[in-house]
């Protein structure tokens, strides 16, 4: 019942302008807000909403890339930065700028495009706005045994490769519990949810166990921050973007009708079960790889797909303008979180948080069914 | 290309030959053979529980069979492609929902997506056959709708637009008319009797009242505890007795002169 209420605010809000019951109708029906495009037998139909979003997002992420390149303990102007990025100017510059700030975003960009792609494929699959991949265990997994590395080895044996290991662990333990993602994913997250807690119950016994060096070391990895990526993890989350997010995109025709009942996909030919294991896939690589460089970050794979969702069209899955929307949204929470209490720096984990948080709360207290994709 | 002129105009034939079908572990349907009449409308009938619409979802390729074989242009339905049948085969389930602020116009574009590929997003045959199908369900006015604001005659009209836009020649409904007032069910009956007779479709269809199956369809099935008990010509096949096993109620049958149908009166409870 309450979801047929939120369905009719949704509508009516929405009805604005258009033609209403008596309004004057169009006779005309081809597709509407697309570019259709066709070519000797071939047609492409281009949401024109999804399109301009992807240009404000692009204008976006320029403008964001060179102010976190620009602005930090020795601001350089945006003229020095292009510069010292085409290896020209001062050598200091392009030693600050290509050696010391670029891999650090480099490391937020691509932690925040996969933590988004991973929430928009999850919260497809579940038709659930709310999933992401903190409430399947994946990120508390990926702390877990983070963490597990540095407290109980005297030299922290490769953190990343095991924050990896443990989002995958978690995921599989799910998985196999759940017994596959099931119709609406409710078990599945219910499941992850769990495995969720038990990874954060381990961390904490763990962390309380230490001593109070060893603690400080794994705090970054029980927060999320871009501090000390290292740069294996981060080339490898690069690649596994540059595999997933092609595959995404050639699965969107494919995915937007996930979000109707199951048999109305099956009627259509869409090979349900196949495409929800590939794209629960995609979900848990990107995500396992992004906490192996940025640790457990939350809230950018709720907001950045939420806010492609309002830049796109509302027929497709917007799984680019996602991976872009987290890549700018966690850029730009890390350089928050290296200039407002400078020197002091605020990890970028605890930024999203503070941000999302509230964010969160305003969505559920907007009415709208959580189920609305 | 007319390639889906030829859907069109072409026949396809279902059958059901010898299956058993089962709900987890509870055989709900045993040894059952059909075979739809082509360009027909088919209506199963039968009380709750009576495995019809178990019997539907297989013949839909939803739910594989655990013996027996269902054919579709005599080639088993569970080894064909997915999208091939979707392109011989329309489905429109009972439980159709659909993401919330969805336009008329954009669902039925959704029942292209079969004859759709990467480099075929929007043809010119798909424009033709989309405007085509928003005409017959007569929605051209609320084609910019949101399905969540119309009423649910008009909203199961735009469902079945999607299942005319996927230019199938057979077309599987279940209970398209559960939860629609007396008004409402004409409207989706009389859509689906003209899909019949003027679309050439062979149309199946699970329906609860048995008067409105015997008015709007040729040929009935009825089902019991997952057999066919009587099939034929709702004329032919209902009779007090059969009405008697399938529901338990007592009643006398009058030929509605109009329309040539049965109709049950003096209706009680089944005493015996």
């Amino acid at each position: 019942m309450m979801q047929r209420l939120g369905a009719r605010a949704g509508a009516n809000r929405r009805q604005g302008p258009g033609p209403g019951p008596g309004g004057t109708s169009r006779s005309d029906l081809s597709p509407r807000d697309a570019w259709l495009l066709r070519w000797r037998g071939h047609s492409l139909l281009l949401p024109r909403r999804s399109l301009l979003g992807l240009a404000w997002l692009l204008l976006g992420l320029m403008m964001v890339f060179i102010a976190s390149l620009s602005i930090g303990s020795m601001p350089l102007a945006p003229q020095r930065v292009i510069a010292a990025l085409f290896g020209s100017g001062d050598p200091l510059d392009i030693y600050l700028v290509r050696e010391l700030r670029l891999g650090r975003l480099g490391a937020a960009l691509a932690s925040g495009a996969g933590f988004a792609l991973s929430g928009c494929l999850l919260q497809t699959l579940t038709r659930n706005r709310l999933a992401m991949p903190d409430i399947i265990g994946i990120n508390n997994g990926a702390t877990a045994f983070a963490v597990a590395s540095i407290v109980a080895l005297p030299m922290s044996f490769a953190p990343p490769m095991l924050a990896l290991v443990g989002a995958v662990t978690a995921t599989a333990l799910t998985f196999a519990l759940a017994g596959g993602v099931g119709v609406r994913g409710y078990r599945f997250i219910i499941v992850g949810v769990g495995i969720g807690a038990v990874f954060g119950a381990l961390t904490n016994l763990m962390l309380a166990r230490t001593s109070i060096d060893a603690a400080n070391a794994a705090f970054p990895w029980t927060v999320g921050s871009l501090n000390g990526s290292g740069a294996g993890a981060q080339t490898m989350l690069w690649i596994g973007l540059a595999v997933c997010l092609p595959l995404a995109m050639a699965s969107t025709r494919g995915l937007s009708s996930l979000r109707f009942a199951e048999p109305v996909a099956l009627g259509w030919g869409v090979r349900v079960a196949r495409l929800r294991l590939f794209a629960l896939a995609l979900a848990v690589i990107c995500a396992a790889l992004a906490v192996a460089v940025a640790g457990p970050v939350g809230m950018i794979a709720l907001i950045g797909p939420e806010l492609a969702r309002r830049l796109s069209s509302h027929r497709s899955v917007p799984v680019l303008n996602a991976a872009l929307a987290g890549a700018i949204l966690m850029a730009l929470a890390d350089l928050l979180g290296r200039t407002l209490l400078a020197p002091v720096e605020v990890p970028v984990g605890i930024v999203t948080a503070l941000v999302g948080g509230p964010y969160l709360i305003w969505i559920l207290l907007r009415g709208d069914s959580p189920r609305a994709l | 290309m007319s390639e889906f002129e030829h859907d069109r105009a072409q026949r396809a034939t279902l059958e059901a030959s010898g299956i058993a079908m089962d709900y987890g572990h509870r055989r709900v349907i045993e040894r059952l053979d059909l075979r739809l009449p082509e360009g027909k409308v088919t209506a199963i009938v039968g009380p709750n529980g009576c495995g019809k619409s178990t019997l539907l979802a297989g013949l839909a390729r939803l739910h594989a069979p655990s013996a027996g074989v269902i054919l579709l242009d005599g080639e088993p339905i569970y080894s064909l492609a997915p999208r091939d049948v979707a392109r011989r085969l329309a489905l429109l389930p009972q439980e159709a929902n659909a993401p919330d602020g969805l336009t008329v116009l954009e669902l039925v574009q959704f029942g292209r997506q079969p004859h759709q590929g990467w480099l075929r997003q929007w043809s010119e045959e798909d424009q033709r056959v989309l405007d085509a199908a928003i005409r017959a369900a007569d929605l051209v006015e609320l084609a910019d709708r949101p399905l969540e604001s119309m009423s649910g005659g008009q909203r199961q009209r735009a469902w079945l637009a999607m299942a005319i836009a996927q230019t199938t020649p057979l077309l599987l409904l279940d209970e398209p008319t559960s939860a629609l007032d007396l008004g409402h069910q004409i409207e989706v009956f009389e859509l689906i009797r003209s899909l019949s007779e003027e679309g050439g479709k062979t149309v199946v269809m699970v329906v609860h009242d048995l008067v409105s199956a015997c008015r709007y369809a040729d040929h009935l099935v009825a089902m019991l505890d997952g057999r066919i008990v009587a099939e034929g010509t709702p004329t032919e096949v209902v009779t007090p007795e059969l009405v008697r096993e399938l529901y338990g109620i007592d009643c006398r049958l009058v030929i509605d002169p109009l329309s040539n149908s049965p109709i049950l009166t003096e209706i009680r409870r089944c005493r015996s």
